[in-house]
This record gives C-alpha cells, structure tokens and sequence, in this order.
C-alpha cells in the first residue's frame, strides 16, 4: 500500500478515522486493523498529517482575515472596490461640509488653536533607554495617541519628582491633547520660565498654543517668541489675525 | 512538563472539562480565535512597539504565536490549565527577540531578553519546525483544490454545502478532494523516498 495507488474507500475510511468520524464498532475494527497492518499505520500517519497541513492553511487564512479587518477598522474604512471609493468619498464630503461649518462657525481663538496645534511626537523609546519602564510605557501611549493613559502613567512619577522637567512637559503636552488646556497651562510656564530645561523653547510654543485655546488672548500676546527661529514667524502670523 | 503524546487529534474521551477556548481552537471555530485576536493582541502590540518594531511587526509575531497556540492546542501537546494570554505573550516576545537578534537588526539594543527568567518554557521544541514542514506540504496545492479542502477539512463543511456554494454536484466535490489528497500524498512519499535514498 505505501509506495502505490490509495483507492478512494481505504482513503475516506482513513480519513474518517482521522476526523473522529466513525462510531465505536467501525473505530474498533479499524484499529484491530491498523494493529496489523503497519502499511495501514503509516497512511492514516500520513492522511493526519496531511490533513493538519490543510488545517493550518485555514488557520493561516483567517488569521490574515482578522488582522486585515483589526487594520482596517482602527484606520476607520472598510470595503473593497466600488464600495471603498463611495466610503472615501461620503468621508470626505463629511469632512469638507464640517470644515465649512468650521470656519464660519469656531471662535476665533478655537479656530487659531486648530491650525497651528501637532501634537509634540514623543521621545524615541528604544531598547537601552529604557531605563524607567514606568516611564517608557506612558510613551508608547503618548505616542500611539492615548494621551489619558500617558497622563494617568506619567502623573505618579511626577508625585515622586515634581521638579522634573520631562515629566512637567510630556504631562502637560498630553492634557493638552486630550483639550484640557487649564491643567497644561501651569505644567508648560514652570518648564518656560526654567532656563536649563531642554525643553523651554517648546514649552514657551505650546503655552502659547495652550493661552489661545483658553481664550487667554491677553496672555498670548504677552509671550514672546522672538528670538526663537522655529517659532516666531506663526506667533506673528497668529498674533497679526488676533489683532 | 510537556504532554508527549503522539499528535493525534484530541476527542471527547478528555476527563477534565476544557476551557471553552480550548474547545473552540480544537474545532477551528472563527468567534474563538477572533476573540483570542482581539483580547491578547494589544499586550504583544505594546511590547514590540516598545522596543523598536512596527504595528505590522507586532501583528507578525502576534499570527505566529497564535499558529503556535492552535497546533499546540491540536495536538494535545498543551501543558495543563495553560493561559492562552501568557503563552501568546511569551512566544510573540520570544519571537520578536529572535527578530531584533537577526543580522538585519543587529544595531539595534537589547536590554530586555529577560527569557532566562521566564518560567519553563511551554513551547514544545519541535512545534515551529513542524510548522514549516506543514506550510510546504500546503503550498504544493493550487487555488482549487485549496478552496475545497479548506472548507472540508478547515471549516468542517458537508461535501453537499461545498457543492451547493460551488455550483456542483456533490461527487465532483467528492473527487476533487480525493485527486487534491492523493497530490499530497504523492509529494509526501516522494519526499520520504527521498530520504530513505539518501539515508
């Protein structure tokens, strides 16, 4: 039987050994079989493995299904030809009619704050650096866009070295991510006004950013960036449309 | 400790009742593995974004520990009261190490290989090499006979639904199916022939 034909009977009574597909008395047989013929032992090996190669082909498949529908519902859209181009383009008049409504409706100083706002990208968090772990997993959220769980990871550590100014700064750049500008106010003018921090000049940008959205525009007029080239020319711009 | 039975298909004899996950990976159902997907994925996705790899790297490793999880739960070789999260975790970490380790990686820095602490490890030796074996015995088949035996074997699907969604008789689908076996078998022996040659 190894090395020639499997005739379709042998083959399908294998296979329903293989597939717990045979009742008590047929399985009984079959085994006595199998004890006495080591040909019969080696094709229902076979049969088994073949069919498990054929199982994981399946498994292989749905597993690229999911991932593929997880990747797709996190980017928003879903669908495939006509129906994807239709999607893109009721998403884009959505948002054109919003923008619409955006620009004649928004305050002044929302609208200023939603021009000029990116959030900061976050440090590299790389293998070697990770000296803190704490630390280093509130970045991977910051940096994933969950700015809640960045803060609420990054506010113990604060607690226990409130004069940090990493910590100052990331905590008020995520408050002010998630539009809570009144926490992230104090956290960027202690980081502003520290003249060893590395990060003053950016801190200086977006307690500006932070007064406009607050609708402290006296405030953000008082802040000077003039001396600071990758900055000054939008604080003019945006102080020129405040006037 | 491991099971070291041999891999054989595991049915209703168990004594002890199964976790429902260990059901449904036994019997290849969707909900099951969506479910496994969608509650361990985020763990995996953190740790490889953490040290230096991508959404797509974190998925990678994320379908090959599940690959892993499934064969193992197949054939029986799962150690008792297993944790489906904790062994996903530990073979999708282990797997992105091996990743960081390779030679198109090797400037990036590894402080956190911290597999010697782990626990005994649940992973039994020969899975991924039996893995890579089976994925060849798979690619030997076209679209065709793929298409029908992944709804009979994979999907567990009747040889008259298959028929049905295919527009045939159910005989044809019958055959099909044996021709598509007999390919495999064919190649299986010729590698095994192969061997003995050699030997």
């Amino acid at each position: 039987m190894s090395q020639g034909a499997l005739d379709r009977n042998t083959f399908e009574a294998i296979e329903a050994y293989v597939l717990d597909r045979m009742d008590t008395d047929e399985r009984t047989v079959f085994e006595q079989r199998m004890a006495m013929e080591p040909a019969l032992r080696e094709e229902v090996d076979l049969e088994r493995e073949n069919i498990r190669a054929v199982e994981l082909g399946g498994v292989t498949r749905m597993l690229n299904e999911i991932a593929q529908e997880e990747g797709t519902k996190s980017a928003g859209l879903s669908g495939s030809g006509w129906g994807t181009y239709l999607k893109y383009a009721a998403v884009i008049a959505v948002i054109a009619t919003g923008a619409i409504w955006w620009f004649t409706r928004v305050p002044l100083n929302e609208r200023l704050f939603a021009e000029h706002y990116a959030a900061d990208p976050g440090l590299p968090v790389e293998m070697g650096v990770a000296d803190d772990p704490l630390f280093a997993d509130a970045m991977v959220a910051f940096k994933l866009g969950d700015n809640s769980e960045a803060r609420s990871k990054w506010s113990p550590l604060l607690k226990a070295e409130p004069n940090n100014d990493t910590l100052r700064y990331y905590i008020a750049c995520a408050s002010l991510g998630m539009n809570d500008a009144l926490s992230a106010i104090p956290l960027f003018e202690g980081v502003a006004n520290d003249p060893a921090s590395a990060f003053r000049d950016k801190s200086k940008w977006y307690l500006f950013l932070a007064y406009i959205k607050q609708g402290e525009l006296e405030k953000a007029k008082a802040l000077s960036l003039d001396d600071d080239p990758a900055y000054r020319e939008r604080v003019r711009a945006i102080k020129a449309e405040l006037e | 400790m491991l099971h070291t039975a041999l891999p054989v298909e595991v049915t209703a004899i168990d004594i002890h009742p199964q976790p429902s996950w260990l059901a449904g990976l036994r019997r290849n159902d969707p909900a099951t593995v969506r479910t496994l997907y969608t509650k361990h994925f985020p763990l995996v996705r953190q740790y490889v974004l953490k040290n230096s790899g991508t959404g797509s790297d974190a998925q990678d490793m994320f379908q090959e520990a599940m690959t892993v999880l499934w064969l193992s739960v197949k054939e029986g070789r799962l150690v008792p009261d297993a944790d489906p999260g904790g062994f996903l975790y530990r073979v999708a970490k282990n797997k992105w190490l091996d990743v960081v380790r390779s030679a198109a990686h090797k400037h990036m820095k590894v402080v956190h290989d911290d597999r010697a602490l782990d626990p005994a490890t649940d992973v039994p030796d020969d899975i991924e090499e039996r893995i890579v074996r089976l994925r060849g015995v798979y690619d030997k088949l076209d679209d065709k006979c793929r298409a029908v035996l992944d709804q009979f074997y994979f999907e567990r699907k009747d040889l008259a639904t298959i028929a049905a969604g295919m527009g045939v008789e159910e005989e044809s689908i019958r055959t099909i199916k044996y021709r598509c076996m007999m390919k495999l078998r064919a190649f299986r022996k010729s590698i095994s022939g192969e061997d003995q040659n050699e030997a």
